[in-house]
C-alpha cells in the first residue's frame, strides 16, 4: 500500500499528519462523515435503480396484468384471482410444477457432484488442463436449439443411442426413456447436466484456486488423507462459492425452457412442460398475458417460499 | 509411491470418461455437419459421413438464405461483437463494485436490496419483456445499441453482483481493516485492493457474461433494431422454421461456428485460473 | 490501472469498428418497406425474394427483417409496435391473432387496395371474414395452405402390395394395415402437438364431415361436442395413433417425411409445404410420392394461410408502401411465383395454374367450389382456446384417457 495519507487525501509536508476534518468545525466534520457514509450507497445507485424500475416495478406490473383478463395487450379490468383459479385447475399447469421439482432436484445434485469431482480432478496438476477445460465448458457455450436437438436424436430410441447399442450386438437393450410419459424429464435432466456442469466447474475451480497453497503442505505434513481434506476443511472454505453454485443453479432451474423446447417440445403430450413453457406459451401462442403473468407470479411465490426460511436462518444466525 | 500411483490412475480414468460423455454430442454435430442430407436421412447417427463434405459450412457461414438475404450467419458477426464488448465490461465492472460494496462496506438496507435483486433473478425473461420495452421507449433508447446494451446491464446484474459478493466475502476481513486503516477511501479500496485480487472471478464473470450475451437471442431481437441485430438471429433464422425444409447438416456447422468465439475465450482464459492470488495478498 | 485502460481502449476501438462495418451505404429512392416475417428456410426464402422481387419490381424497397418461428416473430411486431417502432408490414397467420392488435387501433386499414382491385371478388369466404374486421380490411392475404393432406411413399406402397389410392377411411386403414404386415411403419409421424392436431382436423373434416365440424370448431356447440359422431371421430383419431411407431414422440416433421422420402414407412398426414422436403430430395409428385386431398368427391379444403398486417403510421412515405405492397402481393403474377417456390396456393382462382404442380393444381381445382372450403381451427378460436383444444388432444393422442372424459374437456375448454 502507499505511504499514509490524511483522509482528506492531501500528502502531508514534512511527514506530519494532518486531520482537516478535526481542526475544522465539528458541523464541518458531521458533513463530511455523513458524505462519506454516503458513497457506498452512491456507487449502489445503478443498482437501486434497476432493482425499483426494472425488477420490482416489472413485478408488480406482472401483478396487476395477473388480476385482469388480458390477452395480447394489458387491459384496464379487474377480475380479481380469477386467473389464479383458472391455473390450479389447469391439469398441464400441475404436472408442470411436479415437473419442476423433481428437474430441480435432480439437476441440482447431479450438476453440483459432477461439477466439484471435475473441479477436484483438474486441480490435481493434470497433463492438458487448459484443453480438458475447454471440453467440459464448451457445451455452455453453444445454443441449446441445435445440441438440444442432438440429444434428442441420441435418446430417440429409433435412431439414437439404444439403436447403436444393439447394432453392436446387445439386441435387448433398452432405453427409451425419452417416449415415455413419466421418464422423459430425466432425459432433460440429462442433457442440462452436460449443459452446465462445465459452468459449475469453472466456479468450482476458481474457489479452489483461492485457498492458500500452506493449507495443503500443512495437511501433508499432519499426514491427513487428501479425500479428509477435501470433504473437511476445502468444502467448508468454499462455502460462499457453494452459495453462488447452488443460487445460480436454482435459477436456471426455475427458468428451464430451451432444454424442454429444444429436445421434447413439453412432450410426448404434454409429459415433460414446465413452468417458463407453460408461461412462454400463453404469452405469445395463446394471446393469454393475464394467466402467463399469474404463473410467472405464482412461480415467483413458490421461489420465496422456499428461500425465505433459509435467509431468515441466516440472519437469525448471523445476529446470535 | 504406489498408492500416489494408484491415484493418478484413478483421476485420468475419471477424467477419461467424462471427456467422452461430454464430446459425444460434438462428434454427432461434427460428423453431421460433413455428411450429406441423403445420408442424414438415412438416420445412423454414429457413422462417419461416406464422404468428407465441407459444403454445409460454407454454406452456414455466408450463404445460407436467412429470409430475403442469404449472407449465412458471417451477417450479425460485428453486430455481436458491438454488443458484447460493452456489455461485458459494464455489468463485470457494476457487479464487481456491487459486491464490494455489498461485502465490506454494508450500507445500511442494502442487503435488502440485493435480496429483491436476487429474487428477480428467477423472473423469466420473456415477461419482463413488455413493461421494459416501455420504459426504454419512454427514455427513447429502443431499437438502439444502447438500448440492448442497457438491457443486458438490467438483467446480468442480479448474478453478477451474486459472483462477486460472494466472492468477497471469502476474503478476511482483516485485509479490509488494514487498508481503512492505512487511510483508504471507499474507491481507491476498490481499485488498487480489491479488484486486482479478483482475477480468477473477473475470468468466470467474463466468461458467463461473454457467453450468456453473445448467446442471447430474444433480448438483441427485440432491443437491439434491425440495423444492429446479433448473430444468433441469423443463427436461429438458419436453425428455427416450423414448416421449411431442415438442413441439419448446415444447422450444425452454424451451431459451431457461432460458438466459436465463446470457446475461444474459454481457451485464452486459461492461464488466469492460476493458484493463490488471494493467499499472496493476505501474505503480503 | 495498465490493464483497465487497456480493457477500455480494446472496448472503444471494437465498438467503432463495429459501428462502421455496421453502416450501410446510401439507400436508393422509392416507397420503404421493413417487413417481419417468418419465412427463414431455404424455401421459404425463395418464396419471399418472389415478393419482394415483386415489389422492387414496382418501384418499391424491401427491408427484410426475418425471425424464425411464427410465435417469435408476432411477438416482435407487437413489442416494436408497443416501442413506438413499428415495421411496414408484418406477417400474421389467416387467423384471430391480428385482432386484439386491430382492437388497440394500432393497424392501418387497406380498404382502398381492397376496393381498387376487388378483393371481394376472388377471396374465399374464409379469408374474408379474417381479414375483414368490423367492415374495414386490416391484411392483405399472401397463401394458402392447407394442413391435411395425405401424403404416401410409392415405393412403400409397391413393397406392401398397395395397387390404389385410398378412396375412403375404411381403405385407409386397409392400407396402413397392409404396410405393417410388410413390415414397415404404416403411419409416419412426429410427436408434437401440433402434428397431433393436425392428424385430428384431418380425421374430423374426412370423418365428420363439414357440418360437424363447423359445430364443434366454429360454433363450440356443446351438444355435438358431447354428441356420438364426435365421439366417433374421437375414436377413429385414437385409432390411427396404433400405426404410429414407439419412436415418434418429440420427432420434427421432417424427420416423418425423410421416413416416407426413404421408403420406411407409408403414410403421413402433413401440410402442403410438406412437397419442400420431397423436392429437396429429388423426389417428384405421381412419380415418387402421391398427395391425397381428402376422401370423396366433396372432401373439405381446410385453409391455413399467412397474412400481411401493417402496423399503424402516419408516415405519409409509410402509407405509400404499405398500399403498394399490398397490392403487389394479392397480384396473380406474384401468386403464381410464390406459390410455386412455397408449395402454398395462391389466394385466388383466376390465375393460370399450369406453373403450378400437381398437388397445387389438385389443391387450387378444389377450392373452385366454395362449399368445399372451410377454415382451420385458427379462423374460428381464438389462440387460446385453440391452445387449450390442442393440449387435450395431445394429451389423448399420448394417454389412454376414456373417451367420453375427453369429450367432457373438449366442452369445457371450448365454452
Amino acid at each position: 500500500m502507499n505511504p499514509p495519507r490524511s483522509a482528506s487525501g492531501a500528502s502531508p509536508p514534512g511527514g506530519q499528519r494532518q486531520w482537516p476534518g478535526k481542526a475544522g468545525s465539528t458541523a464541518f466534520a458531521g458533513w463530511r462523515r455523513i458524505l462519506r457514509g454516503l458513497v457506498p450507497w452512491g456507487a449502489l445507485l445503478p443498482m437501486a435503480l434497476t432493482v425499483l424500475v426494472a425488477y420490482l416495478g416489472a413485478t408488480l406490473w406482472s401483478l396487476r396484468v395477473s388480476m385482469s383478463s388480458a390477452r395480447t395487450f394489458p387491459s384496464d379490468d379487474f377480475v380479481g384471482l380469477a386467473q389464479y383459479e383458472r391455473l390450479f385447475d389447469n391439469e398441464r399447469w400441475q404436472l408442470s410444477l411436479q415437473n419442476l421439482a423433481l428437474y430441480g432436484v435432480l439437476f441440482i445434485v447431479a450438476t453440483v457432484v459432477i461439477g466439484f469431482l471435475l473441479a477436484v480432478f483438474i486441480d490435481q496438476k493434470v497433463k492438458g488442463e487448459g484443453a480438458l477445460r475447454t471440453v467440459f465448458l464448451y457445451p455452455y457455450a453453444m445454443s441449446f436449439v441445435a445440441t438440444g436437438l442432438v440429444w434428442q436424436w441420441v435418446l430417440n430410441p429409433g435412431s439414437g443411442l439404444q439403436q447403436a447399442v444393439r447394432q453392436m450386438g446387445w439386441p435387448d437393450f433398452t432405453f427409451d426413456w425419452i417416449i415415455d410419459q413419466d421418464k422423459v424429464i430425466y432425459t432433460v435432466v440429462i442433457a442440462s447436466v452436460w449443459q452446465a456442469s462445465g459452468l459449475v466447474m469453472a466456479l468450482m475451480l476458481a474457489g479452489l484456486r483461492g485457498i492458500d497453497d500452506e493449507l495443503w503442505k500443512a495437511a501433508r505434513i499432519d499426514g491427513i488423507p487428501t479425500w479428509r481434506v477435501y470433504l473437511s476443511i476445502v468444502l467448508p472454505m468454499m462455502g460462499p462459492t457453494l452459495a453462488t453454485v447452488f443460487v445460480l443453479l436454482f435459477t436456471g432451474v426455475v427458468k428451464v425452457f430451451d432444454a424442454v423446447v429444444a429436445m421434447t417440445q413439453g412432450g410426448p403430450g404434454t409429459a415433460s412442460d414446465v413452468p417458463a413453457k407453460f408461461i412462454m406459451d400463453h404469452l405469445f401462442g395463446r394471446a393469454n398475458l393475464a394467466l402467463a403473468s399469474a404463473g410467472a407470479i405464482v412461480l415467483l411465490l413458490t421461489v420465496l417460499a422456499l428461500v425465505a426460511p433459509i435467509l431468515y436462518a441466516r440472519s437469525r444466525g448471523r445476529s446470535a | 509411491m504406489k498408492p500416489r500411483h494408484v491415484g493418478r490412475i484413478g483421476v485420468y480414468t475419471f477424467l477419461a470418461f467424462a471427456a467422452l460423455f461430454f464430446l459425444a454430442p460434438l462428434y454427432i454435430m461434427v460428423v453431421t455437419s460433413l455428411k450429406s442430407m441423403d445420408e442424414i436421412r438415412l438416420g445412423q447417427l454414429f457413422a462417419l459421413p461416406q464422404h468428407f463434405n465441407l459444403d454445409a459450412w460454407r454454406t452456414a457461414w455466408s450463404e445460407a438464405c436467412t429470409g430475403v438475404d442469404c449472407g449465412g450467419v458471417r451477417v450479425g458477426f460485428w453486430n455481436s461483437v458491438a454488443i458484447v464488448v460493452p456489455s461485458t465490461v459494464l455489468p463485470i465492472g457494476i457487479g464487481a463494485l456491487n459486491g464490494y460494496a455489498l461485502s465490506f462496506w454494508k450500507p445500511r438496507g442494502a442487503d435488502a436490496l440485493f435480496a429483491v435483486l436476487m429474487l428477480g433473478a428467477f423472473i423469466p425473461v420473456q415477461v419482463m419483456i413488455y413493461p421494459l420495452v416501455k420504459v426504454v421507449a419512454a427514455i427513447g433508447l429502443f431499437s438502439s445499441l444502447p438500448g440492448i446494451v442497457l438491457v443486458h446491464i438490467v438483467f446480468s446484474m442480479p448474478v453478477m453482483t451474486l459472483l462477486f459478493r460472494n466472492y468477497y466475502a471469502a476474503v478476511p476481513a482483516e485485509l479490509f481493516k488494514a487498508a481503512r486503516i492505512d487511510g483508504g477511501g471507499f474507491w481507491r479500496i476498490f481499485v488498487q485492493l480489491m479488484l486486482p485480487m479478483s482475477t480468477p472471478m473477473l475470468i468466470v464473470a467474463a466468461i458467463m457474461q461473454i457467453t450468456g450475451v453473445w448467446n442471447d437471442y430474444v433480448l438483441g431481437l427485440v432491443f437491439a433494431g434491425r440495423d444492429n441485430l446479433p448473430m444468433t438471429v441469423q443463427l436461429n433464422n438458419v436453425i428455427n422454421t416450423t414448416t421449411g425444409e431442415r438442413l441439419y447438416n448446415v444447422n450444425m456447422a452454424a451451431t459451431i461456428l457461432t460458438s466459436m468465439v465463446p470457446l475461444a475465450v474459454y481457451f485464452v482464459s486459461g492461464r488466469w485460473f492460476v493458484r493463490g492470488i488471494a493467499a499472496g495478498a493476505v501474505k503480503g | 490501472m495498465m490493464w483497465a485502460r487497456k480493457i477500455g481502449l480494446i472496448t472503444a476501438t471494437l465498438a467503432l469498428a463495429g459501428a462502421a462495418l455496421a453502416q450501410k451505404p446510401p439507400a436508393p429512392s422509392g416507397p420503404k418497406a421493413e417487413v417481419i416475417h417468418w419465412w427463414t428456410s431455404g424455401g421459404e426464402s425463395a418464396a419471399v425474394k418472389t415478393l419482394s422481387d415483386a415489389y422492387r419490381a414496382a418501384g418499391g424497397q424491401w427491408q427484410d427483417m426475418a425471425v424464425a418461428l411464427g410465435e417469435q416473430a408476432r411477438s416482435v411486431t407487437i413489442n416494436r409496435m408497443v416501442g413506438g417502432n413499428p415495421p411496414t408490414a408484418a406477417q400474421f397467420n389467416t387467423s384471430r391473432q391480428f385482432f386484439d392488435v386491430v382492437e388497440q387501433g394500432l393497424l392501418n386499414n387497406m380498404d382502398e387496395v381492397a376496393a381498387r382491385d376487388g378483393w371481394d371478388k376472388f377471396l374465399p369466404e374464409a379469408v374474408l371474414s379474417v381479414i375483414k374486421v368490423k367492415g374495414h380490411y386490416y391484411a392483405a392475404p399472401v397463401s394458402i395452405h392447407m394442413p391435411t393432406w395425405i401424403w404416401y411413399s410409392k415405393a412403400a406402397f409397391a413393397k406392401a402390395g398397395i395397387a390404389a389410392e385410398p378412396k375412403s377411411m375404411d381403405e385407409l386403414f386397409a392400407a396402413l394395415d397392409k404396410l405393417k404386415g410388410a413390415g414397415l411403419v404404416p403411419l409416419a409421424h412426429g410427436g408434437q402437438a401440433w402434428q397431433d392436431n393436425i392428424v385430428f382436423a384431418a380425421v374430423l373434416a374426412n370423418v365428420g364431415g363439414r357440418d360437424l365440424y363447423l359445430k364443434v370448431l366454429r360454433d363450440r356447440d356443446a351438444k355435438a361436442i358431447q354428441g356420438e359422431a364426435f365421439k366417433n371421430v374421437l375414436l377413429t383419431f385414437k385409432r390411427l395413433q396404433g400405426y404410429v411407431d414407439k419412436a415418434s414422440p418429440g420427432r420434427n416433421w421432417n424427420d416423418a417425411t425423410a421416413m416416407l422420402i426413404t421408403g420406411k414407412a407409408g403414410v403421413q398426414f402433413m401440410g402442403d409445404w410438406a412437397k419442400g422436403e420431397f423436392t429437396l430430395a429429388g423426389q417428384q409428385p405421381g412419380r415418387d410420392f402421391g398427395c391425397i386431398a381428402g376422401f370423396g368427391p366433396s372432401s373439405l379444403y381446410i385453409i391455413q394461410g399467412d397474412v400481411f398486417v401493417f402496423p399503424k403510421t402516419s408516415h405519409p412515405d409509410s402509407l405509400k408502401a404499405q398500399k403498394l405492397l399490398a397490392s403487389v402481393i394479392t397480384a396473380p403474377a406474384t401468386q403464381v411465383a410464390f406459390s410455386n417456390k412455397k408449395g402454398s396456393i395462391p389466394i385466388r382462382t383466376d390465375v393460370d395454374a399450369s406453373k403450378l404442380d400437381l398437388c397445387a393444381q389438385q389443391g387450387l381445382a378444389i377450392m373452385k367450389d366454395k362449399n368445399r372450403q372451410i377454415g382451420n381451427g385458427e379462423v374460428y378460436m381464438t389462440p387460446d382456446q385453440n391452445g387449450a383444444l390442442a393440449d387435450i388432444l395431445t394429451a389423448y393422442w399420448n394417454r389412454n384417457i376414456p373417451v367420453e372424459k375427453i369429450q367432457k374437456q373438449i366442452a369445457e375448454a371450448l365454452k
